[in-house]
């Protein structure tokens, strides 16, 4: 090609026969127009084209008839799940999840009715759920890791909430409920059921379980920038829930949740310091005990990486977690965290040098509003455990 | 196609040292790229996820080394249906730099308008109007973070957009308040899954709760007039329309798009991919053509549409191999310049600074091809364009953009004329910046730009002056006094240390003519 032009342009040209600029355009052009093709697409390009313009995520998201396709989310240990949810209507939505496990949670929720106002939220929801291989290692801060037993956690829920956004970034509310479990042995094949390795004596309401009628309030101070993927800000949440045994009256309890997050951003917050510390407190009165199911838990995904999933429980839990987050590219941030935990049958029995430590890293997947895919490792002295997970640890 | 491109290059492109090439109708100044009649053209859609991965992914369009071939002799891009030589060629007066491309003053407020259309996906919401006089608009919105914002850095770049020269769509603020809205009886909403609906007077009132209002209850949007003719899809930075026999140009070795890159750095129009460009059918049965326009410009200047533009904007491609890698490596402790930016804190602005600006390092949201293919002399046609605009007429573009702070407005403006500064002084010392050439009673005369805006001193130039033998194209030294022989192509060489730039005169009808300018 560059010889034909070179050619072209080194030959003297005779003013008589020159063809203009111009003119030699208007060739090219004539010379197209004899040979137009419409566009074409390439199959992925169709692909991607079809999934956009025919909006075939959000159709999906939509659901097909009503029915809203998900992942995740049934409870903690449940393995990974899936299920959909039905709009009866917009307020109205009943859903169904299964896990490969085994659990399942079925349930319908009414949220914010159209007449109320702005200001104020309501949410009513009645689930049934099971968890046929719940763990339990005892019950202590101490307990050995090799005790790792199953049982099968049925709950029936009825229970809401109402409250009033009192300021931009506050809620406060009051809840209520009824919750009745039962408990039965555990179906894991691996490992043992509870009743096989621990006495009766060491498992409160193992052979009866009370129904509770579950009264409360709680309290949300969010000043985080984004809910879903929070790179600055604080947020206080505390609930306090008093549960009334209304079957053996030696039940009952009170139990405080409290949760403070702090977001320090750094670099135009491509770098993140993200700190934790809850803490489960509860309060039983003379001759009273808790339900070992009902006992507050550490350990997995959510508060002590390193651990199995309700590897530590007591009356009484306190956990700290700390993050180091930066942003490797636009949709993946990449997490250096330590957890440190304890459960304790007296908040007077926490201890610092009894605190149970993880560490280990994480990707965290994310858009600027959420995390959609976390994965994170963490080591303890119990080994290295992988989590993924369909959303954020906080 | 090949034989269309081979004509193309010998066109346009032209070595001045063989100064026999010149032709008569050299240097074009006009591409009449409307001449054929297009008779079928497709309404074709670009998928923006698939331009993303071919993009960051993979390599498009001829991104061998060479330079634009839409360029004539003289450096300069011709006017076509792409193009208009306009601000930096034929100085715009203030008011006609503030008027920009409209034609009239907005969406008539003498009665109401008729929401034809809305969408209530997303999250930028939206809707379509036809007002009193029967014209449609589209209708956009700030974000409810940062009020002003989007729709100030609209109608502020498209502004420039048009002053230098590119086809852009009649953007107006407008301001009105609910009543101004009436749903028209056959207006329709799409909704999430794209699913046609009535639109009613509630689903009006849940996109306007959405947006910011002020304290008088007004909205303040962008009224962006419909285009007029057919919408036949996005143009792409590269390749060429198969079905329109005007476009013979590879996009990726277009001068204006290439040299595009160095506007959009100046007003970090980050956005600036296939998606956010429109090619319009207009014409007369007949002669139809295509025109191909720069459309959407909410994240321009600190402006990332929904909300404030993203620190990386400008800085870094969405997906880059290598500093992700590092950063993953180095545990966060490695990183890039941009993350270490200060912005102040200006709601109305967004993210948008030049104390950190690098020019050269400007990116785009994903690599664009005819950016890639920018060569120096695309980036000095660029920042010619970008320094043309003084310092008063970048503020009286500026307060186009009603910014209700002044301090905001001062410092938009201020930043602006920083950056352009950057550009110049980057760009236009690459080469040789003489330039504005004018033959005056027989002599040559010359500017250099980039000392006559203080960006960098005025070299020491020598002269020389040749003439070209139109059937060898060899040259002889000659005395200035022997110019004008009928017939002959002269050339003068003006050497700095800056490089040397070549003009290529011809006498014509008893002058002399400036036929070529290589740099």
């Amino acid at each position: 090609m560059l010889a034909l032009m070179l050619t072209l342009l080194l030959a003297p040209q005779e003013p008589a026969t020159e063809v203009t600029r111009t003119e030699e355009l208007q060739r090219a052009r004539e010379e197209k127009a004899l040979n137009l093709q419409p566009p074409k697409r390439s199959f992925l390009e169709k692909g991607l084209f079809d999934l956009k313009e025919k909006r075939l995520v959000e159709r999906f998201q939509e659901g097909f008839g009503g029915f809203h396709p998900f992942l995740g989310g049934i409870k903690k240990g449940s393995g990974f799940g899936f299920g959909t949810s039905y709009d009866i209507t917009n307020q109205l939505k009943a859903s169904a999840q299964f896990s490969i496990k085994g659990y399942q949670k079925y349930e319908v929720v009414y949220t914010d009715p159209v007449f109320i106002h702005d200001r104020l939220f309501m949410e009513v929801r009645t689930s049934y759920q099971t968890a046929p291989e719940e763990t339990y290692f005892g019950t202590g801060n101490d307990t050995d890791s090799d005790h790792r037993t199953n049982y099968l956690r049925e709950d029936r829920t009825v229970a809401g909430q109402i409250g009033v956004r009192a300021a931009k970034h506050l809620k406060v509310g009051v809840h209520s409920g009824f919750l009745d479990t039962t408990v039965g042995e555990g179906r894991s094949a691996r490992i043992p059921s509870v009743a096989e390795v621990f006495d009766f004596t060491d498992l409160p309401a193992i052979q009866g379980q009370p129904r509770y009628v579950i009264g409360g309030a709680f309290l949300d101070a969010d000043y985080r920038d984004e809910p879903g993927n929070p790179r600055a800000g604080r947020r206080f949440l505390a609930r306090w829930s008093s549960f009334n045994d209304r079957d053996f009256s030696r039940y009952d309890f009170m139990q405080y949740d409290v949760e403070v997050q702090q977001y320090i951003p750094f670099f135009n917050k491509r770098r993140v310091i993200a700190l934790r510390a809850k803490s489960t407190l509860t309060d039983t009165g003379d001759g009273q005990s808790i339900p070992f199911y009902m006992l507050p838990t550490l350990g997995g995904s959510e508060d002590l990486r390193g651990f199995a999933d309700f590897r530590f429980r007591d009356k009484n839990m306190v956990a700290v977690n700390a993050e180091y987050r930066w942003e490797a590219f636009s949709g993946l941030d990449v997490a250096l965290f330590a957890d440190a935990g304890q459960v304790a049958r007296s908040p007077r029995d926490f201890r610092v040098r009894d605190m149970n430590t993880a560490a280990g890293f994480g990707f965290r997947f994310n858009t600027a509003k959420r995390v959609f895919l976390r994965i994170d490792v963490g080591f303890s002295n119990e080994g290295a455990r992988v989590f993924m997970k369909f959303g954020n640890v906080f | 196609m090949k034989q269309a491109l081979i004509l193309a290059l010998i066109t346009f492109i032209v070595p001045p040292a063989l100064g026999q090439t010149f032709r008569s109708d050299d240097p074009v100044w006009i591409d009449n790229d409307s001449a054929i009649d297009v008779k079928n053209i497709t309404r074709h859609k670009l998928s923006d996820h698939y331009d993303f991965l071919i993009h960051s992914f993979g390599k498009t369009g001829d991104l061998t080394p060479r330079p634009a071939m839409n360029v004539n002799t003289v450096g300069e891009v011709p006017d076509s249906s792409w193009f208009q030589n306009r601000h930096a060629m034929k100085r715009m007066s203030i008011e006609e730099l503030v008027r920009g491309p409209n034609t009239g003053s907005g969406p008539s407020m003498d009665g109401p308008w008729f929401v034809i259309g809305a969408k209530t996906e997303g999250i930028t919401p939206g809707f379509r109007i036809r007002d009193s006089r029967g014209d449609v608009y589209f209708i956009k919105f700030d974000p409810p973070s940062n009020p002003e914002m989007a729709t100030a850095a609209e109608v502020i770049s498209t502004k420039f957009f048009y002053a230098m020269g590119y086809n852009v769509p009649e953007n107006y603020l407008a301001f009105f308040t609910r009543d101004q809205l009436r749903v028209d009886k056959k207006a329709t909403v799409t909704d999430n899954t794209g699913r046609e609906r009535p639109l009613t007077e509630y689903d009006l009132d849940v996109i306007l709760r959405r947006v910011h209002q002020s304290a008088d209850a007004r909205y303040r949007a962008v009224a962006s007039k419909q285009l007029h003719g057919t919408p036949v899809g996005p143009f792409q930075y590269w390749g060429t329309r198969p079905d329109d026999p005007n476009d013979i140009f590879p996009h990726e070795h277009r001068r204006e798009l290439r040299g595009l890159r160095v506007i959009a750095a100046w007003l970090n129009h980050d956005d600036s991919r296939a998606i956010n460009t429109l090619d319009m059918l207009v014409g007369q049965p007949g002669r139809r053509y295509v025109r191909h326009y720069l459309i959407d410009f909410g994240s321009t200047l600190g402006s990332g549409s929904v909300s404030a533009q993203k620190p990386r904007a400008g800085w870094e491609y969405i997906w880059e191999p290598a500093p992700t890698l590092k950063r993953i490596a180095t545990l966060g402790l490695w990183d890039k310049k941009w993350v270490r930016v200060d912005y102040p804190d200006y709601p109305s602005i967004g993210r948008f600074e030049s104390a950190a600006f690098e020019p050269e390092s400007w990116k785009p949201e994903y690599p664009n091809p005819a950016f890639l293919n920018a060569t120096d002399e695309d980036t000095y046609w660029g920042a010619k364009i970008v320094t043309s605009f003084t310092n008063a007429e970048i503020r009286a573009i500026v307060k186009t953009g009603q910014l209700s702070d002044p301090q905001a407005e001062t410092y938009l403006a201020d930043t602006l004329i920083e950056r352009r500064d950057k550009v110049g002084r980057y760009w236009l010392t690459r080469l040789s910046s003489v330039d504005r050439f004018m033959v005056i009673e027989g002599d040559l005369e010359f500017q250099h730009l980039a000392s006559q805006l203080d960006l960098a001193p005025r070299p020491v130039h020598t002269t020389e002056w040749f003439a070209i033998d139109a059937a060898s194209g060899t040259r002889r030294a000659v005395a200035k006094e022997d110019w004008g022989i009928p017939g002959m192509i002269f050339m003068v060489e003006i050497t700095s240390i800056e490089g040397t730039v070549k003009v290529h005169l011809r006498e014509r009808h008893g002058d002399l003519q400036i036929v070529g300018v290589e740099r």
